[in-house]
Parts: structure tokens; C-alpha cells; sequence
């Protein structure tokens, strides 16, 4: 074809594909398409930072305006990724710093956060906007200090579930008199009380605030000055929820509520005070995202609350909600997506709130938009999940955890391969599962069989044999994340499906049945592979090639093996001289 | 001395006649599990897998394709692997129990890592009936906790669950009422976090401020395992070293000596006696210190009687 459309056509025409997915499949087409999107893509997301270097990055793609990368393997979350174990950001900012002068955008997730990097990020881009931090360790409130100082175009400034060094509460007096752009705050995660009067300020020289997310440290007696200050805000995180019983704070929290006629989204919710919550009541038939997983509330204060709000989307809550309260989420929220119920009570062995497999199942029955379900409890059945499975073929996230490790179904004492078979048969739209109770290789075949979108999926305390990991790696087309621990998978099925690690983001493995040997066999053969094992025993030269290691990490890599790695973390296979 | 372990069975589809057997239904998996001694008191399992679903899968039949020749003389029909299973399942223990290093905590060193020794120890308590007792489950055969397991993370562990019982529906029960409500069953839920290990504040510093001195100073609870430590470490850092002499005794904060008292601002934001719960039940609801002078402290002694009547 002689002619073809000029670039600036073609350039306009990429400009609205904003799916990652679609843009590489573009930049597919032939060599002039891939230049041109190369350098218009704005938007990065680099799902393993140890996957790609940064300067590949940069070269490849030299005006990108945002990055988000994420770091450490997600059973991070749940300690058990030893500490030091990598994800360091500094060797990307320093490079993003080089190549991207006008970058605007991070975003980080489980990664190494140093107060260095901050104060990098925070002199290094000029029109800097948006910084999120999720998971994040590694900084301390004088990393804040300096993204506060420096960077005078910041819209948003979130800190979501990080470990924070909490030096004062200071930090956030750094934000100079001229800075006006807020429109999103998140310091929920923070310890420290901030200087109050610097946060009044604050907001109110923030006319676009939207999303104000406080710390437990921010008294409830400061809250309806706040909200006075921003009746405009879309999302809120209260502090701290508790105050002695005053007429006049009950009158003016629930005023100063009334007046946020655009609140969206409440959280926080810290050491509920039950008397304070009528205060948001009237908020109720307008909220779409509920987070009250942090407030201790009982159930009927929390079925009170649930039966309000008509137009509710997303609902995180503790299990103190009990069956009860889900059947009036059921029946009075019909345009649910999405519901996480967390322990209150995680550690104890016996149920201490009435929450069971019925819940989950009234809900399933009376939402029919409910996509995505978060649910511990203690007891499942395989009739429960066949029930739910046939009520909502829609479900897109199911991550079921009976909280005792290989728990039957409690009406049969079967496993729960059946149950957990129906969930991914009738819901073809699958893509993240997370499975628990007494599991054989049979649930895995049933995965392998049926599971064909499934991009994510969590094994614990599962399966029989090597057949079980084997049917999920040689079914699964589109499994990207997989996480197994405790399960007696070994090397067979590992070396017998190796291909299809290379087509994965990761596989991790922790107190399963892999030897060194396997590894290394792999690590060898799979030059795209990075197979490294993570343990943490003495003397781990000495112990055979044939024994099992702790802990297995297998991602796929451009970049070669890393080289920022404790003494605990091997990279299998290359020519390491500390491990042969 | 080597025992097989014969454990699937050919049964019919479905029907397993209860009991928590692991079977795998209609197929004809069978899974023969050798557990061998060897010279160096290793246990090893050799895992021999033959098995024919009826998908027509046949492990055995695959090519491993990369050569694999793990160290050691395999046993037995081809395909046997020795590897050591990890698994202990005490669901299995009325018809076999899989041996682990868990069994022989000496042979395996103990991880180091701090972040991964977050011990969760589970009470056990006995339910009847032929169900596993959740006690059993949670927390293997000898009593060692589970790392990491349920998978909650950091921020949604509840750090101060105040009640089991409903008493926050109570809402008429005015703060210090209820603070002295959470102070009793505090202490149930502080024995819970302790044992979990798991420190929901990472870094422990609060602030303590002294009547009259400009500079505020911030100290590490993390540092103190008692109000004395404490004390003393207030005490130098207001005053100064003691002398010698001086330093034998007990602080002079905590034995009413001093003119100044040491106070703390709880969670609730509530001026308390330093010394008067025990330092567990301190540590989680402190939030910042105060060197009050002794004019002002029999104000709050005044303040605190007239509330706990």
C-alpha cells in the first residue's frame, strides 16, 4: 500500500486508546505504527518492577507523562516475604528523573520507598501532580516534608496501607500559603497527629478538594470544622469516630454532614462511638462506597446503616455485620458490586459473630450486579457455593477464606472441590480466585478445565499432588499471578509446564515441595525466567539438591537477574557463583 | 524401615461415605507415599504418582523435556521423585499423617527474618463432635503457629477490638465508663495482639512534654519493657544522669517523691495516671506523656475520682 494516513492522523486516532492492551497490540502492526505510539504513549504500568530496566523503558517510550509500578509479590502483604528482600524504587526514580523531566504521575505498590526517593521525586519534575503510594515502606514523614515543599503543582498525595517512620506530624505544615491545587489527600495510614491548624488551612485553601481521607489521630471534634471548610468533598475517611456524648457535637456533625451534598464515599470510622452515627444517616442514600472495616460496630447499627443506602456499590465491612445484616444488604442495596467482609477476630479459633456461608449467599441471591466478593468466615459448604456460583455467573473476583486451614464442607465433611467446581464453571467471566477448606487435585482439574479467563488465583493448604498444579499451569490460558502455599507441589508439574511460566507475571511458591535441583534445572533452561529461591535457613550450600526450598519466586524478565538481593535471595540457574 | 502409605482409593463417584477423606472422587488417582528413613535422619518422601483421570492426563506420560536428572538413585517405577513433602495434614490423620520437617523442628533452622516470625498462637479450645476441632486445624499437630495465615494484611487487623460482648450498643454509657469497660476486656485483646506478635505500630515514639520546659521531646516505648526503664530514661532526659547514689533507687516520677508527676494522654484523649494499668495495657493506649507539675496533678487525681464514681 503506497499511501497510508499521515501521522498526525494516525497519532490523533492512538490518542484515544488508553488500554495498555490495545496499545501494545498497535504497536504490533508494523514498524511505523510502533514508532508512532511509542512516542505517544503517556501511560506506563510495569506490573513486576525486577521485569523490565528503567533505561529500556525510557528508550522505548521517551514522553511518558505517568508510571505505576509495582514491586513485591502480593503474599508480601501477609509476611511472608522476608524483609529486605527488594523492590527498592531509587534505582527507578533516579532513572525516571534523568529521562522524564515533565512526568507527573507515580504510582507505587509494594515497593521500597526511601525518604531519598522522595525528596528526589519532589525536585526532579516540574509539574509533578500525582503521587500514590500503596503498601509502601521505607520513608519517614520527612520524605513527606519534601513532596510538601516542593512539588507545587500536587493534585493528589494518597498513602494507602504504607509503614510510615511517623517522625511529627509536621510534615504536612510544609505545603506552602501559595499552594492551592489540592484535590486529593490520603493519610489514613499515618500515626502521627498533624498540626490541626495546618490542616484547616489546607483545606481551606483547597478549592478543589474531592477526597480527604484523615488519620485516627484526627479527633471527631474536628471533624465538622473540616467538613464546613469542604462541603464540596466526594470522598471522606473520618478520624477517629469516638468523642464523649455531646449534644452540640451530635448537632453540628450532623450538620456540617448535611451540607456535603457530593459525599460519595466515607471510611475511617475508627473507634465507633455508636451515638455518633446517626450524624451521617442522612448521607446514606447517596453513598456508593462504604468502608467501615475499621469500625467495631455491631450488627444492628450496621444493618441500620446498610438498609439506607439505596444506591450502595462497594461495601467493606467487619463480619460483625453477621448473616442478618447481609439480608438487609440484599435486599435494600440492588445495585451492589462489589462486598469485602474482613475478620474481626481472625486468630480465634471459634466464630464469635453469627456470620456463616448463609450471608454471602443472601447476597448473592438479592444483587444481581455483584461482581466481586471478598469473604472470610469460618464454615462453606458445597451447596452454599453451587448457589452462588448459578445466582451470579457475573462474578469476576471470587476470593473465598474459611479461616481454618482445610476445613471440609461442614454439612458433609467433603471437600469443597464441588463447590468451589461450580464457581468457575457457571462464572465464565472469571479472573481472580482465591480458594480455601479442604481442597483435592480435584478442584484443580475443575479449574484447569473451565477456568479460561482466570487471570489471578490463590492456593493455600491445598491439593493432593503434583497433578493439582499441573492441571492449573497447562489449563489456565490466561493465568498471569499465581500464588501457592503449603501445598504439595513439586518439581514434576513446575519443569513439565515451564513454557508456561514465560506467558505468566509470576508464580510464588512457599512451603511446597520444589528442590534446588528443580530450580536450578529451571533457572538453566529458561533464560527468560528469573528463578529465585528465598531462604532464609544456615548453611544452605550444604542441604541436597533434592530437598525442598522455603520459598520460590519465578517471574519472567527482560532485564536479566537482579543484583539487589539479600543473602537469602538466589537467582537459580545463571552463572552464580554463590550457589552452584 | 519403610511405610506405605496407601491412601486414595478407587471409590465411586461421589459418594466417599463422609469422614474428611481427601478423595478424589470418581477418578482412579492413587498416590502411594513412601516415607523412607535415610542415614542423616532425614525424612524423605519419595512421591510416586500414577494416576489415569479421566482426561487422559498421565503425569508420567509427559516429556519433562529438560532434562531433568535430579541427584540420587530414584527408587522405584520411573517418575519418583524424592522430595520432602511439607504438608502436614491432620486431616489425614486417621488414615496417615505425612511427616514433616515441622515434626522434626530440629533438623530445620529457624527462619530469621523478623517479618516472618509473626507467630500467631491459637488458643485451643475443644468443640465436640466428629468434625476436626478448629483449634486442631489452625494451629498444626504440635502446637507451632502459621505464618501469614488467615491472609489479612496489616491494615486490616483490628487493633483494639474494645468488646466481645455487645456493650458498645450500650450508648448511653458515658467515655470514661466505657474506658473503664475497654481497660478489662483491653486485656483480654492485648494477650491476643501479644501473642500474635504482630506490633501494629511500627515505630513507637510518642512525644512527652514537661510543664514549664519550652522543647518537647520524643522517646521509643519500643525501647522500655516497664514504667521504671521509662521513667529513668525521662528523668535523664529532663534532668539529666543521677548520680550514682541516687540512681539505685526507683524514679522519682513514679514513687511520688519528685514535684513533678508523670502523666499520658490515652487514645480517648483522657489525662491518666502513668503507672496505674499494667505496660502492655499502657503501651497500646498511650499516645503522648506529660511531666505535669504535682499542683496541677491533684486537680487531675480530683478529676478522675470524681468520674470513676
Amino acid at each position: 500500500m503506497a499511501y497510508s494516513f499521515p501521522e498526525e492522523v494516525l497519532e490523533h486516532v492512538f490518542s484515544f486508546l488508553s488500554s495498555e492492551k490495545d496499545r501494545n497490540a498497535v504497536s504490533l502492526v508494523c514498524k511505523s505504527w510502533y514508532e508512532m505510539e511509542r512516542w505517544c504513549r503517556r501511560r506506563i504500568f510495569v506490573g513486576n518492577c525486577y521485569a523490565v530496566n528503567p533505561k529500556i523503558m525510557i528508550r522505548r517510550f521517551p514522553e511518558v507523562k505517568s508510571v505505576e509500578l509495582k514491586g513485591k509479590p502480593h503474599f508480601a502483604d501477609f509476611n511472608l516475604v522476608p524483609e529486605g528482600w527488594g523492590g527498592y524504587a531509587y534505582p527507578w526514580i533516579v532513572e525516571i528523573a534523568r529521562g522524564y523531566p515533565w512526568l507527573e504521575e507515580i504510582r507505587l505498590k509494594r515497593m521500597v520507598v526511601t525518604d531519598e526517593s522522595l525528596e528526589l521525586i519532589s525536585k526532579s519534575f516540574k509539574n509533578f501532580k500525582v503521587l500514590v503510594l500503596s503498601s509502601c515502606e521505607g520513608f519517614s514523614t520527612d520524605g513527606l516534608a519534601a513532596i510538601a515543599a516542593n512539588c507545587r503543582n500536587l493534585r493528589v498525595l494518597e498513602l494507602r496501607e504504607c509503614e510510615v517512620e511517623d517522625l511529627s506530624g509536621h510534615w504536612l505544615s510544609h505545603f506552602p500559603d501559595s499552594f492551592t491545587s489540592l484535590e486529593s489527600l490520603n493519610m489514613g495510614c499515618l500515626n502521627s497527629e498533624v498540626s490541626f491548624s495546618a490542616l484547616e488551612r489546607l483545606v481551606a485553601r483547597s478549592p478543589n478538594l474531592k477526597t480527604l481521607r484523615l488519620n485516627r489521630a484526627v479527633p471527631l471534634e474536628k471533624l465538622p470544622t473540616l467538613l464546613q471548610l469542604a462541603p464540596q468533598l466526594v470522598e471522606l475517611g473520618t478520624g477517629s469516630y469516638s468523642a464523649e456524648i455531646r449534644s452540640d457535637l451530635c448537632s453540628s456533625l450532623l450538620e456540617a454532614f448535611s451540607r456535603c451534598k457530593n459525599l460519595k464515599g466515607l471510611s475511617g470510622f475508627w473507634d465507633v462511638v455508636p451515638a455518633y452515627l446517626p450524624a451521617f444517616y442522612s448521607m446514606c442514600p447517596r453513598l456508593t462506597f462504604l468502608n467501615l472495616s475499621y469500625a467495631t460496630t455491631q450488627s444492628p447499627d450496621l444493618t441500620k446503616i446498610v438498609s439506607q443506602c439505596h444506591n450502595l456499590q462497594r461495601l467493606w465491612v467487619l463480619d460483625y455485620i453477621e448473616d442478618t445484616g447481609l439480608n438487609a444488604l440484599s435486599m435494600s442495596c440492588k445495585d451492589l458490586q462489589e462486598l469485602r467482609v474482613f475478620p474481626s477476630d481472625p486468630f480465634v479459633a471459634d466464630a464469635n459473630v453469627l456470620l456463616t456461608e448463609q450471608g454471602l449467599v443472601s447476597v448473592s441471591e438479592g444483587c444481581p450486579k455483584l461482581q466481586s466478593v471478598l469473604y472470610f468466615c469460618r464454615q462453606f459448604s458445597n451447596s452454599a457455593l453451587t448457589t452462588i456460583a448459578k445466582n451470579r455467573p457475573n462474578l469476576t473476583t471470587f476470593r473465598l477464606c474459611i479461616l481454618e486451614p482445610r476445613a471440609p464442607d461442614y454439612l458433609t465433611f467433603e471437600p469443597l472441590d464441588s463447590g468451589f467446581g461450580s464457581i468457575v464453571q457457571h462464572c465464565k467471566n472469571l479472573r481472580r480466585l482465591s480458594l480455601s477448606g479442604l481442597l483435592t487435585d480435584r478442584v484443580f482439574q475443575h479449574i484447569g478445565t473451565h477456568a479460561k479467563k482466570l487471570d489471578m488465583l490463590s492456593i493455600a493448604f491445598a491439593g493432593d499432588s503434583d497433578l493439582g498444579l499441573h492441571y492449573v499451569l497447562s489449563g489456565c490460558e490466561s493465568l498471569r499471578k499465581l500464588e501457592i502455599r503449603d501445598c504439595p507441589f513439586g518439581d514434576k508439574a513446575l519443569l513439565a509446564n515451564a513454557d508456561k511460566l514465560e506467558t505468566m507475571r509470576s508464580l510464588w511458591m512457599s512451603s511446597c515441595a520444589v528442590s534446588f535441583g528443580a530450580c536450578k534445572v529451571l533457572g538453566q533452561k529458561m533464560p527468560g525466567l528469573n528463578v529465585e529461591v528465598i531462604d532464609e535457613r544456615e548453611n544452605l550450600d550444604s542441604i541436597p539438591h533434592n530437598s525442598p526450598v522455603e520459598k520460590l519466586y519465578i517471574y519472567r524478565t527482560v532485564a536479566g537477574e537482579r543484583f539487589d538481593m539479600p543473602h537469602f535471595v538466589r537467582t537459580m540457574g545463571k552463572d552464580n557463583r554463590r550457589f552452584k | 524401615m519403610d511405610v506405605t502409605l496407601g491412601l486414595l482409593s478407587n471409590s465411586p463417584a461421589g459418594d466417599d461415605g463422609g469422614g474428611g477423606v481427601p478423595s478424589g472422587g470418581s477418578t482412579t488417582a492413587k498416590s502411594i507415599l513412601t516415607v523412607s528413613k535415610e542415614d542423616n535422619m532425614n525424612m524423605v518422601m519419595s512421591v510416586e504418582v500414577t494416576s489415569s483421570y479421566p482426561v487422559d492426563e498421565n503425569l508420567d506420560d509427559l516429556e519433562l523435556g529438560l532434562g531433568l536428572s535430579i541427584g540420587g538413585g530414584v527408587g522405584g517405577s520411573g517418575g519418583g521423585l524424592k522430595s520432602k513433602a511439607v504438608v502436614a495434614g491432620p486431616c489425614w490423620s486417621q488414615y496417615a499423617r505425612i511427616l514433616t520437617a515441622k515434626d522434626f523442628p530440629s533438623l530445620v533452622s529457624k527462619p530469621n527474618s523478623s517479618s516472618s516470625s509473626s507467630s500467631v498462637n491459637i488458643p485451643n479450645s475443644s468443640t465436640s463432635g466428629t468434625k476436626r476441632t478448629a483449634a486442631d486445624s489452625i494451629s498444626p499437630p504440635n502446637g507451632t503457629s502459621v505464618v501469614g495465615w488467615p491472609p489479612v494484611s496489616k491494615a486490616h487487623r483490628i487493633p483494639s477490638l474494645a468488646n466481645h460482648t455487645k456493650s458498645q450498643t450500650e450508648e448511653l454509657v458515658s467515655i470514661p465508663e466505657q474506658n473503664k469497660i475497654k481497660n478489662k476486656t483491653n486485656g483480654i485483646k492485648d494477650y491476643c495482639s501479644e501473642r500474635n506478635g504482630i506490633s501494629f505500630k511500627k515505630y513507637r515514639s510518642v512525644k512527652v512534654n514537661m510543664d514549664g520546659a519550652p522543647i518537647g521531646r520524643k522517646v521509643d516505648l519500643n525501647a522500655h519493657t516497664s514504667y521504671e526503664t521509662l521513667a529513668r530514661t525521662l528523668e535523664e532526659m529532663f534532668w539529666g544522669r543521677r548520680s550514682t547514689t541516687e540512681a539505685m533507687g526507683s524514679s522519682r516520677l513514679l514513687d511520688g517523691t519528685s514535684e513533678f508527676v508523670l502523666t499520658y494522654e490515652d487514645k480517648d484523649g483522657d489525662c491518666m495516671l502513668v503507672g496505674d494499668v499494667p505496660w502492655q495495657m499502657f503501651l497500646t493506649s498511650v499516645n503522648r506523656l506529660r511531666i505535669m507539675k504535682n499542683s496541677e496533678s491533684s486537680e487531675l487525681s480530683r478529676n478522675q475520682h470524681e468520674t470513676q464514681n
